[in-house]
């Protein structure tokens, strides 16, 4: 129960900052962030934006977690929680992609532009959207959760590459590209102590609710599956 | 006084719009945590069920 408090009053905590602290030319509370030329207010994204795309490469990754745990020991509730891990990575990677999108509308001047970061996470939603056509196309419970475990592996080994690499190592328009030389609100250690402080209790915040979303999704996935077996 | 606050809110709207999330990120914490206490009860019920069944 302790832990949902202090998810309550962390998320309530990171919206107040998020939303209300005052961008200044000289931060000297640690109440106030520094002004990003360009972006002004717009840098604020960096404590909703980027936790979603966070949460949908820990959805990911635990999706593939659960599937070795599944072809190891063929016990189907292990399928269950990387079935429920994959749904909450999909969503959370459509809200990073709709969240950046509305952001680029404003920053860059249209909604999509095909920036190495934009395509890398169209690409993710093709592979993982690929994933809930397999699972919805086998009947079979025990041949869906042993195809979909080795798609979630597979897949997963795409995840560091179009997250991590590609966007920066690339020429792009996203803050972190190859050509980034101005203070975007990059995740780096150069990122103002102040902002620094709440991204990383945004990214505690949501990392707390995609777990208790998880563990509600796959519980409910379970007691589904028993009920139809009745 | 009400007046001074609600005259603050109008010359600094985004006080509005934080406390707009805040009234929503508490509507979402409610449901997530009234849907986690109904899915307990369930699981209590089929643990029930389960056990009433080993016995007879």
């Amino acid at each position: 129960m302790i832990w949902k408090i202090i998810l309550f009053l962390l998320m309530t905590f990171v919206i107040i900052a998020g939303i209300a602290f005052p961008i200044v030319p000289q931060p000297s509370n640690w109440y106030e962030f520094p002004v990003i030329p360009g972006l002004e207010e717009k840098a604020k994204i960096i404590f909703f934006h980027v936790p979603t795309a966070w949460l949908a490469v820990i959805a990911f990754l635990m999706a593939m977690v659960y599937g070795v745990r599944y072809l190891k020991n063929k016990n189907l509730d292990e399928d269950a929680k990387s079935s429920a891990a994959l749904q909450l990575g999909m969503v959370f990677a459509i809200l990073a992609t709709i969240t950046g999108s509305i952001w680029a509308k404003f920053t860059w001047g249209a909604f999509w532009h095909w920036d190495p970061r934009e395509t890398s996470i169209f690409i993710l939603l093709l592979i993982y959207g690929s994933l809930f056509a397999l699972r919805s196309a086998i009947e079979n419970e025990d041949k869906r959760a042993r195809l979909s475990a080795v798609y979630s592996i597979i897949a997963f080994l795409t995840v560091p590459f179009f997250i991590f690499i590609m966007p920066r190592i690339m020429v792009g328009l996203h803050p972190g590209s190859a050509n980034d030389d101005t203070s975007g609100p990059v995740v780096d250690f150069k990122m103002n102590a102040n902002m620094q402080l709440v991204f990383y209790l945004s990214l505690i915040a949501f990392t707390i609710l995609y777990w208790w979303m998880w563990k509600i999704r796959y519980k409910s996935i379970i007691i589904n599956e028993n009920l139809v077996k009745k | 006084m009400e007046n001074g606050f609600f005259g603050f809110l109008e010359s600094n709207s985004i006080y509005i719009v934080m406390f707009i999330v805040l009234v929503v990120w508490l509507g979402i914490f409610m449901f997530v945590l009234n849907t986690d206490k109904r899915l307990k009860a369930i699981e209590k019920e089929l643990e029930k069920e389960k056990s009433v069944l080993k016995e007879n």
